[in-house]
């Protein structure tokens, strides 16, 4: 669109007309601006943590299981050699973090209680690297290579099982081929990853441990890998693929080991959306209705400068003009304000009555910390400055169909 | 003093308010839209945490949960309490309880030929259960259980794949028995359940009130009596409940019971309102413009009717007149286009393609938005009331005109 | 009892640093029953005497009484029920309310002073007769004619029986036959109903009616004589 220096300063001073008029208008685009800035970046710094802390407590970002594993975790669908695997992809991919698992029920007693407990096999010197369970040991240690009949276990899983550091635990539970497995562990650390299912049911134990106990051989039920970046995964499968060449076994990445993760982004995303598409058009209306009353006031004047000979085309752009401007000054205003507020929040955190105790059953922290970034501070703004656009469509089109004569006879 | 003439105020605020029809209606779609969103909105929450709750209450714990006040801290054996005494049962022969149930309920580990899992062996009375619980009504295979005295297990869908057996099969149950030696028992599988949330079908397995006593040498204790009443929402039927509380038990409601439901729900009266806010703080500066260009095109028949005896405080309700015909009007449109909008929607949303997400919040995949009446009130008590409140100030400011100078407007 | 007293009536506008005496010192008594012409160049104050008389305006000095009531100290509201039971007012244009129509208009002042609706409508039928308007009691401003609305607006101000009208070039948008009905209406309700009339005017024939001409210049009253 061309615009001359004329139409540009015209459409400035006629905003200035009603400047009541409007600044409501902008301030309608800075509110709603402020708003969007804010909640695109906390959502945006929820999800960040969301995913950090589903998936580096266990999960992972890729997993090397044995086919059908996933959807039903039998004891003895293994990884053969899982040991020497891991090493060969240690080897092939040095930026990235590999330890070996395996998993089973067992029935842990103490000396005052007996619970069912999913006890985890890992590899003490490469386990930390692939979760951030070891460092959440807040009594004790972490488990060492040197280990021997050693376990780290869940605060609440002490508390029930009534134990401390040091004392005796004995599993029970079946082995690999389904015969009878025992074994004896003594706790040397309690963690609190904070979340519940986990500190009341988890118990990590050796992997060397683990495979006597319950018959596996050398064998593991996954090996983990932690990638430098979990939205690039692609490299690392396809060299794992080819490292990993044996039948019935698969690599897994983790928005299919833990598909509720990336759902749970996309359904909060599209309720917010939805609630962020009713502003945009709130917002839009009170532009629409803004600009139709300015074109409605001016009919008189429209028609003159019509009747001098100014073609319709160029009346509409004026009004387009008009309406740019204020959606730009929407869009500094509230960028420029919605960043002040996303910053202050991002130092000190946002957070509500209640947000705690709900984040806590889904491992996540009670205050949540605004990412402000390009893109968190310019999408909302950038659709409502489209959107306010949008809304002049209708009274430029009135301008075209304007009769000059019927125009200057309007009161 | 003469009175206010309501009828003549009424009719200038309804004629002014169409005489310019196309910004008039553009601000009510605006409202309208809005009112909508506030209500529809508010109803798919209300709706998600009513499920979220209702199923939460049916997974065992009921309205109302006495139990023995260890019990929730270390949920084992040893905290069980002895059956009911005659005042107990008295409390619960009580209006208010629709019905209640005493189990035992054992962390316990469940043992195939083929695997092993964690669980909990629950022992209930059948009968008793009917309402209370979900699984005497989701029984997808085989038979509940018929009386406390059955020896069968009832088991979930998942339960029953992860331990690759099937029913009429034997399985081994292991616990503890209050002296902490480890009691084993076989069992065969009678019946299986389904629950909408899938880990509930690993959750539970569920045998005769009875036979579990024995097993687990518990002689009539129990661990846990979970009380009905007629409504999640209000549980003050039950209250009386709470005054037999004492060193040997503990009465809690569900709210307490489950933390994060109990939240979820008070969160959301929050969330609800700051919703309506929102919503209204955005529709309020197109509302406010609307009025104050409403103001500034009559300034001259303001001076005109202050010419002609308009009190100021007449000027300043004609136009929170008008404000409130708008919001109105808007407002029973916004109602109307949100009751049927739920009500097209009444056989649920299916948010199948979110499914995981929706077992992971606790919830099942079909939506039912709720649109409740202290919902409606809300925001139509909110909207009225902070709409009168933007009117105010372009309606004080035309009853603060000089009668000459705005005679004298062009 | 004088229907009207101004006592060294002063109205200033200050516009920067030069003051418009628009009234200075006006000494003026109006009795009841009186039919009196304001006449006197543009600019003169007439307007601005009209508009204290009827408390639309402040003065910057002196007094004013209506019926024996001092009006000047009065507050926004007490002047408005003054006006509302004792004034009718008539503009030169823009008399209506545009979303009434002409019946609605008429029955205005007297719904705002709380007359039950079956004398309201007695009322407003027999005075839009007496204006000879009696077949368009259902159109509004928009579709009647200047004279037709200026009409209509004598006729508000009249229905309620007040003590004076006031009324400020009432004739300027008309046409001379039109203008000629408006004041016979006038005279005939000043004998009939025993009204007070000020009129300010430029137009000779309006002049011509009076029973007192009070004429004006730079806002000081120059002649004042009975006619
Ligand atoms: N609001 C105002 N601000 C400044 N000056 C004013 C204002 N109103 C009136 N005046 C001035 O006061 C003086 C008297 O004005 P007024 O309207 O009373 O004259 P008038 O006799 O009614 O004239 P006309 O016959 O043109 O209606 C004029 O000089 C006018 O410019
Ligand atoms: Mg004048």
């Amino acid at each position: 669109m061309r615009v001359d220096n004329i139409t540009l300063s015209l459409a400035w001073r006629n905003l200035w007309r009603h400047p009541r008029r409007t600044w409501l208008t902008v301030g309608a685009m800075v509110f709603s601006n402020i708003l969007l800035v804010f909640m695109i970046s906390l959502q945006f710094g929820m999800y960040r943590v969301m995913y950090d802390n589903s998936l580096s407590l266990i999960t992972g970002h890729l997993q090397v299981q044995a086919e059908g594993y996933i959807d039903e975790p039998r004891m003895r669908s293994t990884v053969p050699a899982a040991g020497g695997l891991a090493n060969a992809l240690r080897q092939a991919m040095p930026a990235n973090n590999v330890a070996v698992r395996a998993m089973a029920f067992a029935l842990v007693s103490s000396a005052e209680r007996s619970l069912g407990v999913q006890v985890v096999g890992v590899q003490p010197s490469y386990e930390p690297d692939v979760s951030n369970l070891p460092g959440l040991v807040k009594q004790g240690r972490f488990l060492k290579a040197s280990d021997e009949r050693a376990a780290v276990i869940g605060s609440s899983l002490s508390r029930n099982l009534k134990v401390g550091l040091g004392d005796e635990l004995t599993l029970f539970g079946s082995g690999r081929d389904g015969s009878f497995a025992a074994g004896i562990a003594n706790v040397v650390g309690i963690f609190e990853s904070g979340s519940n299912d986990i500190d009341r049911s988890f118990m990590q134990i050796p992997l060397t441990e683990f495979q006597e106990v319950f018959f596996m051989g050398d064998q593991g039920h996954s090996i983990v890998v932690m990638t430098p970046d979990l939205f690039e995964l692609e490299p690392a499968m396809s060299t794992i693929r080819s490292i990993v060449d044996a039948d019935g076994l698969v690599v897994h990445d983790w928005d299919e080991l833990q598909p509720g993760l990336r759902q749970s982004v996309q359904a909060d995303m599209a309720s917010a959306w939805f609630m962020y598409a009713v502003l945009i058009v709130l917002v839009a209306f009170s532009v629409l209705n803004t600009q139709l009353m300015s074109v409605l006031d001016r009919t008189r004047e429209f028609g003159i400068v019509m009747a001098l000979g100014l073609a319709p085309i160029r009346l509409g752009r004026l009004v387009f003009l008009e309406t740019g401007i204020m959606a730009g000054l929407g869009l500094l205003l509230g960028v420029a304000a919605g960043s002040a507020v996303v910053s202050w929040f991002g130092f000190h955190g946002f957070t509500y009555p209640g947000l705690e105790e709900m984040s806590a059953r889904f491992n996540l922290p009670g205050r949540i910390y605004p990412s402000a970034s390009f893109a968190s501070l310019i999408w909302g703004p950038s659709v409502v400055f489209l959107a306010c656009l949008a809304a002049a469509i209708y009274p430029a089109a009135k301008l075209l169909r304007l009769q000059p004569v019927a125009a200057m006879r309007a009161a | 003093m003469t009175p206010m003439p309501g009828a003549v105020l009424f009719r200038l605020a309804w004629r002014n308010l169409w005489r310019n029809y196309r910004r008039t209606i553009i601000m009510l779609a605006a409202i309208t839209l809005g009112v909508w969103a506030m209500l529809f909105m508010t109803a798919v929450m209300r709706g998600m945490v009513d499920d979220m709750v209702q199923t939460a209450v049916r997974s065992l714990p009921g309205h109302v949960q006495i139990h023995h006040p260890e019990y929730r801290d270390d949920p084992s054996i040893a905290n069980s309490m002895p059956p009911p005494d005659q005042m107990l049962l008295d409390a619960l022969a009580q209006a208010g309880v629709v019905a209640w149930a005493g189990r035992v309920r054992v962390p316990a580990v469940i043992t195939s030929e083929r695997d092993t899992r964690g669980t909990t062996l629950v022992g209930i009375d059948p009968e008793a259960e009917t309402g209370l619980s979900f699984v005497s009504d989701d029984i997808v295979e085989g038979r509940f259980l018929g009386s406390p005295d059955d020896k069968g297990l009832v088991v979930g869908r998942k339960m029953i794949d992860d331990l690759e057996t099937r029913l009429g099969r034997r399985v081994v149950v292991m616990s503890q028995d209050p002296d902490n030696e480890i009691v084993d028992r076989g069992f065969r599988i009678v019946g299986v359940y389904e629950a909408n949330l899938e880990n509930l079908e690993e959750a539970f397995v569920f045998t005769g009130r009875r036979y579990a006593q024995s097993m687990l040498n518990m002689d009539e204790s129990i661990s846990e009596i979970a009380v009905l009443g007629k409504s999640y929402r209000d549980v003050s039927d039950l209250s009386h409940l709470k005054q037999l509380e004492g060193s040997a038990r503990e009465v809690l409601p569900w709210y307490e019971l489950d933390a994060y439901l109990g939240t979820m729900l008070s969160t959301m009266d929050g969330f609800v309102l700051v919703w309506i806010i929102v919503v209204f703080l955005t529709l309020s500066f197109g509302l406010v413009n609307t009025l104050v260009m409403a103001v500034f095109e009559r300034i001259r028949e303001i001076g005109l009717m202050q010419a002609l005896g308009m009190r100021p405080s007449m000027i300043l309700i004609q136009v929170l007149l008008e404000t409130f015909l708008l919001l109105a009007v808007g407002l029973a449109a916004g109602n109307l286009l949100a009751v049927v909008s739920v009500a097209a929607l009444s056989d649920g949303i299916d948010l199948s393609i979110v499914s995981e997400a929706m077992q992971w919040m606790g919830v099942a995949d079909v939506l039912y938005p709720a649109l409740e009446i202290r919902d409606l009130v809300t925001t139509n008590v909110v909207v009225i009331v902070l709409g009168l409140l933007a009117g105010l100030s372009p309606a004080w400011r035309a009853s603060r005109y000089q009668p000459v100078e705005a005679l004298t407007k062009v | 009892m004088s229907s009207v007293r101004c006592v060294a009536l002063c109205r200033f506008f200050f516009q920067g640093d030069q003051t418009i005496k628009a009234l200075d010192h006006v000494d003026l008594e109006i009795d009841e029953r009186e039919f009196v012409c304001l006449s006197g160049p543009s600019g003169s104050g007439k307007t601005t005497l009209l508009n204290a008389i009827g408390g639309l305006d402040k003065p910057t000095s002196g007094e004013v009484w209506v019926a024996g009531k001092r009006i000047d100290t009065l507050g926004k509201s007490e002047l408005a029920n003054m006006r509302l039971h004792q004034i009718g007012f008539v503009f030169q244009a823009y008399n209506l309310i545009p979303v009434l129509t002409a019946r609605e208009n008429i029955e205005f002042v007297m719904q705002v002073q709380g007359v039950d609706p079956e004398q309201r409508r007695r009322r407003s039928m027999s005075i839009l007769g007496e204006v000879g308007m009696d077949d368009m009691e259902d159109r509004r401003p928009a579709q009647l004619s200047g004279g037709q609305q200026q009409r209509v607006a004598v006729a508000r101000a009249i229905v309620s029986k007040p003590a004076m009208v006031l009324a400020d070039e009432p004739t300027a948008n008309l046409d001379s036959v039109t203008a000629e009905h408006l004041m016979d209406l006038f005279v005939r309700l000043n004998e009939t109903h025993d009204t007070t009339f000020v009129i300010s005017t430029h137009d000779q024939r309006v002049m011509s009616y009076a029973r007192r001409l009070i004429g004006m210049v730079d806002g000081r009253i120059v002649t004042d004589e009975a006619h």
